[in-house]
């Protein structure tokens, strides 16, 4: 059991707590207890292990703490103080006065990405104090995460910063879920409009770095790279890394070589990192992954390691917590992505966790491993892979 | 590499111009345009500017677009944006000239947009600039394409007309095909067609009419000319009217629509090169706008109104000409002239002609005595009973007063001829109901046969006139046929046959 809590008396707190236990309901209501440590709770936040039964967790959310709006996903790893662990449930809570929470669904989003973000956003006109944020919680076996990012976006224009991430499911990609008050969802998108008396900061870091020279996109269609350099772009990302043969013919030896070398696209302000472990077509030689890759740009191999990965949690960090205009923090909400772990190795994530640790202090914090970080603060874009995305409350 | 700005620039140029040249319609040309450009630069605003209007942009909260300030921007009249959640942010605008000149305007937090930013701003707005001009180029194309299917479409409707008025189909099925095809053609939901009723030239009667369900059933509606003004006026202008808005509810036109009728065009129809009324197409569109091909379309159709009017009166004035007014049997002239043309054919054909004379037995007394009307309603039936004994290729005529002739073509023989007076008089015999009674009228009936190079019309009849006193003398109610021999030489009438 692992609990902390920060609190400006009266107005707004935020309280994470986390259980180990295997029985899914006691293990979610027990977690839900040690998060609602202040007045007034406006909003759970549950990060819960693909093995946990999920209408169970709902109960015992309910059971806890009856009445108050529940938001969360499965994870691939959830993230807390006492480090990332595997198989836990992990639960945020925020409240008191200085909090407003709206939160909303939109159901059948594959086909209708762009559409379903512009739905969701809708929940922003229903809170009115100062500072906003709107939180997106996606499924992360939807395809193009970009356009629900981009339909906020139409709607809200550079007003609101967007955060949040793409539900995770251990990484046996055969389906995760999102919940919402007492239903578990997928093909879905939650909105969750967070505004608050006092700033509320979003960053986001990815820790890679380009390798060799670019590659230039001949073909790409709705997210998969068909040619680079006029090439099958499998054989060409495979032959710029020097893979080993296994990795052209075997999808598992291919994931676990692609996870710690994502595909870099151009950027004004640097190079994105594509993560292309996850959808990979060894047949029709063609990759994809979690963001669109658009025809005629220009693209990098990219590697990292620990010290690179562990460099950008801290820049993350540090943007998120200055973003709070001296306001003292209440806590964090802290999303990285699974491939990541993939990188860092179980020993590097706990690392990682304490470089969370030594920036959170004796503020709470939570989150998890995702299949997609979302993180928009200026310019329109906002969807990543293989980041560290923050939201600091103050 | 990555961190040369040139290269980088470059890049994002040809990444814009591969998604906005996917694009299909101007539209979705400018929001991709508006969407990329925003994101190639990291701008928290973009926006295309066309016409001094804004046609899209991104940045701004839902309804909260302030499009004056963007148009300011674009105009140089201003160079910073208030962008809500951002604050003010320096701009950068590139203009473009052309078809539709535009703008493309971006702003973004932080520092101004860098110089070789701002000629990158330049090359997209050339890049949006070429791309709508190319969608133009294919619209119009398309539009020119659809244009000729049109054309296509109303020769075909017109050739369908033409072909049914020279075939003589019947009028009011022709009408109505030209009200529809004008309806459908023009795609408006009412077609009309008005007639000047013939009684009263200040009202109109609705020949025809089509709604969005397609003809309706024939009404005997007449309407004073002043609530069926499209036509009124077209047909006072003698030329096409073009209502644009301005149609009251009261119009007879306004019957006939789902809402209210906002545009109506009329184009007036001639019989003879006289004016008789107007096709009228109407919409309840409120965008529906006439414009030139419009006038040509319904031009088309109210001539072909015009031809198919023309054509069928000339026939019924044609018919009056040549048929007895009373019984619509041919005249005698008429039949004069058939009875040559079939005389002059018949020797090299091998046919021979028979003329029946007919006599009623009894007319002068009933037309005496239940007077004329009733004389002319016991004509009447007479003529449908004589027609009825006959086969297509012959004539009955009138000949005046209770006098009928019949021309029998190609019989075998004097046999076939009695065997038809034999029916005739048979159904002649069979009582009718005249002004309220029942009569019975006989009529005698001379047979009078062509024999060959004997091409005379007035002699045949003589003949079969001469068989008819010989039948009335004989035998009132029966037949005789002619004889040379007998008749030659004891001629019973006081005169020779009027021929």
């Amino acid at each position: 059991m692992d609990v902390s809590s920060e609190q400006e008396p009266g107005r707004r707190w935020m309280g994470v707590g986390r259980s180990h236990a295997a029985d899914s309901r006691p293990a979610a209501a027990q977690a839900a207890r040690f998060a609602l440590t202040g007045p007034d709770p406006k909003l759970l936040i549950v990060f819960a292990a693909i093995t946990h039964d999920p209408q169970a967790v709902l109960a015992g959310l309910a059971e806890a703490a009856p009445g108050v709006p529940v938001v969360g996903c499965t994870t691939h790893g959830e993230i807390g103080p006492g480090g990332p662990a595997d198989g836990t449930i992990t639960v945020a809570a925020i409240g008191g006065a200085g909090f407003q929470v709206q939160t909303t669904v939109a159901r059948d989003v594959t086909g209708r990405q762009g559409d379903a973000g512009f739905e969701v956003a809708a929940c922003v006109d229903r809170v009115d104090l100062p500072h906003k944020v709107l939180m997106l919680l996606t499924d992360g076996l939807v395809r193009d995460q970009e356009s629900i990012v981009r339909g906020c976006y139409r709607a809200l224009g550079a007003a609101v910063p967007l955060f949040g991430g793409a539900a995770a499911d251990g990484w046996r990609m055969s389906g995760a879920y999102l919940f919402k008050d007492g239903q578990v969802l997928t093909d879905a998108v939650i909105g969750v409009a967070l505004a608050s008396e006092a700033p509320l900061s979003v960053a986001v870091k990815h820790g890679w770095r380009t390798v060799g020279q670019p590659m230039i996109v001949t073909r790409s269609l709705d997210g998969r790279v068909y040619t680079l350099d006029d090439r099958p772009a499998l054989d060409v990302y495979l032959e710029r890394l020097d893979a080993p043969p296994e990795a052209y013919t075997d999808p598992a030896a291919f994931t676990a070589f692609a996870l710690p070398r994502p595909l870099g696209v151009q950027r004004r302000s640097g190079v994105e990192a594509r993560n292309l472990s996850t959808e990979v077509d060894l047949a029709g030689k063609s990759i994809g992954g979690g963001g669109a890759i658009d025809p005629g740009g220009l693209t990098w191999v990219m590697t990292g390691d620990e010290e690179s990965i562990l460099e950008a949690t801290d820049d993350a960090c540090r943007d998120a917590l200055s973003g709070l205009d001296g306001h003292p923090p209440l806590g964090m909400l802290t999303f990285s992505c699974a491939a990541i772990r993939a990188v860092l190795g179980d020993d590097g994530i706990q690392r990682e966790g304490q470089h969370l640790d030594r920036w959170a202090g004796s503020r709470p914090y939570a989150g998890f491993y995702t299949y997609g970080e979302i993180a928009r603060t200026h310019g329109i874009d906002g969807f990543h892979n293989q980041t560290l995305a923050v939201l600091a409350l103050s | 590499m990555p961190g040369s700005a040139e290269s980088l620039h470059i890049q994002q140029l040809v990444e814009l111009m591969a998604v906005v040249s996917s694009s299909t319609d101007e539209s979705s040309a400018v929001q991709h345009a508006v969407e990329r450009s925003a994101q190639a630069l990291e701008a928290e605003v973009a926006a295309v500017v066309l016409d001094g209007k804004v046609a899209a942009s991104i940045g701004f909260p839902l309804g909260a677009v302030p499009d004056d300030d963007i148009v300011a921007v674009s105009l140089h009249e201003r160079d910073t944006l208030d962008v809500p959640g951002v604050g003010r942010c320096p701009v950068a605008s590139a203009a473009w000239a052309g078809s539709k000149p535009g703008h493309l305007v971006l702003a973004r937090w932080g520092e101004p947009f860098a110089i070789e930013e701002q000629n990158l701003i330049r090359g997209m707005a050339r890049l949006l600039e070429l791309t709508l001009t190319m969608l133009r180029t294919l619209a119009a194309e398309q539009s020119m394409r659809e244009s000729l299917q049109e054309r296509q479409r109303l020769l075909e409707q017109l050739f369908t007309i033409q072909r049914a008025i020279a075939r003589r189909e019947d009028l009011q099925q022709i009408l109505d095909t030209i009200t529809l095809a004008a309806r459908d053609l023009l795609g408006d939901e009412i077609s009309l067609l008005w007639l000047r009723d013939e009684d009263d030239t200040g009202r109109a009667r609705l020949a025809s009419a089509a709604d969005a369900g397609g003809i309706l059933p024939g009404s005997a509606l007449t309407a004073d000319l002043t609530d069926a003004a499209t036509a009124s006026q077209a047909m006072t202008v003698g030329d096409i009217v073009v209502r644009q808005g301005g149609i009251a509810a009261t119009e007879v036109v306004s019957r006939f629509g789902n809402g209210r009728v906002h545009a109506s065009m009329g184009a007036p129809v001639h019989d003879s090169g006289v004016v008789t009324g107007a096709l009228v197409v109407a919409s309840c569109d409120e965008g529906r706008v006439y414009g030139p091909s419009d006038v040509q379309t319904l031009r088309a159709f109210a001539q072909n109104v015009s031809l198919a009017l023309t054509d069928a009166n000339t026939v019924v004035r044609m018919q009056q000409a040549h048929h007895d007014a009373l019984t619509g049997l041919a005249s005698r002239r008429l039949f004069m002239e058939q009875l040559t043309q079939r005389l002059a054919t018949a020797d090299a054909e091998g046919a021979t002609v028979a003329v029946l004379f007919l006599d009623l037995d009894r007319f002068k007394d009933i037309n005496d005595t239940l007077g004329h009307a009733a004389g002319d309603q016991l004509l009447t039936v007479t003529a449908d009973r004589i027609a009825a004994q006959l086969r297509a290729v012959d004539l009955a005529s009138r000949f005046g007063g209770d006098e009928f002739a019949v021309m029998l073509h190609r019989v075998d023989g004097p046999g076939d001829a009695a065997a038809v007076a034999g029916r005739i008089a048979t159904a002649l015999g069979k009582p009718m109901h005249v002004a309220h009674q029942r009569l019975r009228v006989g009529a005698s009936i001379g047979i009078a046969l062509s024999t060959p190079g004997h091409s005379d019309p007035v002699e045949l009849v003589t003949h079969a006139d001469h068989a008819m006193y010989e039948a009335k003398r004989a035998n009132a109610g029966g037949y005789a046929i002619y004889d040379a021999t007998t008749s030659a030489e004891r001629d019973p009438r006081p005169g020779p046959v009027r021929a």
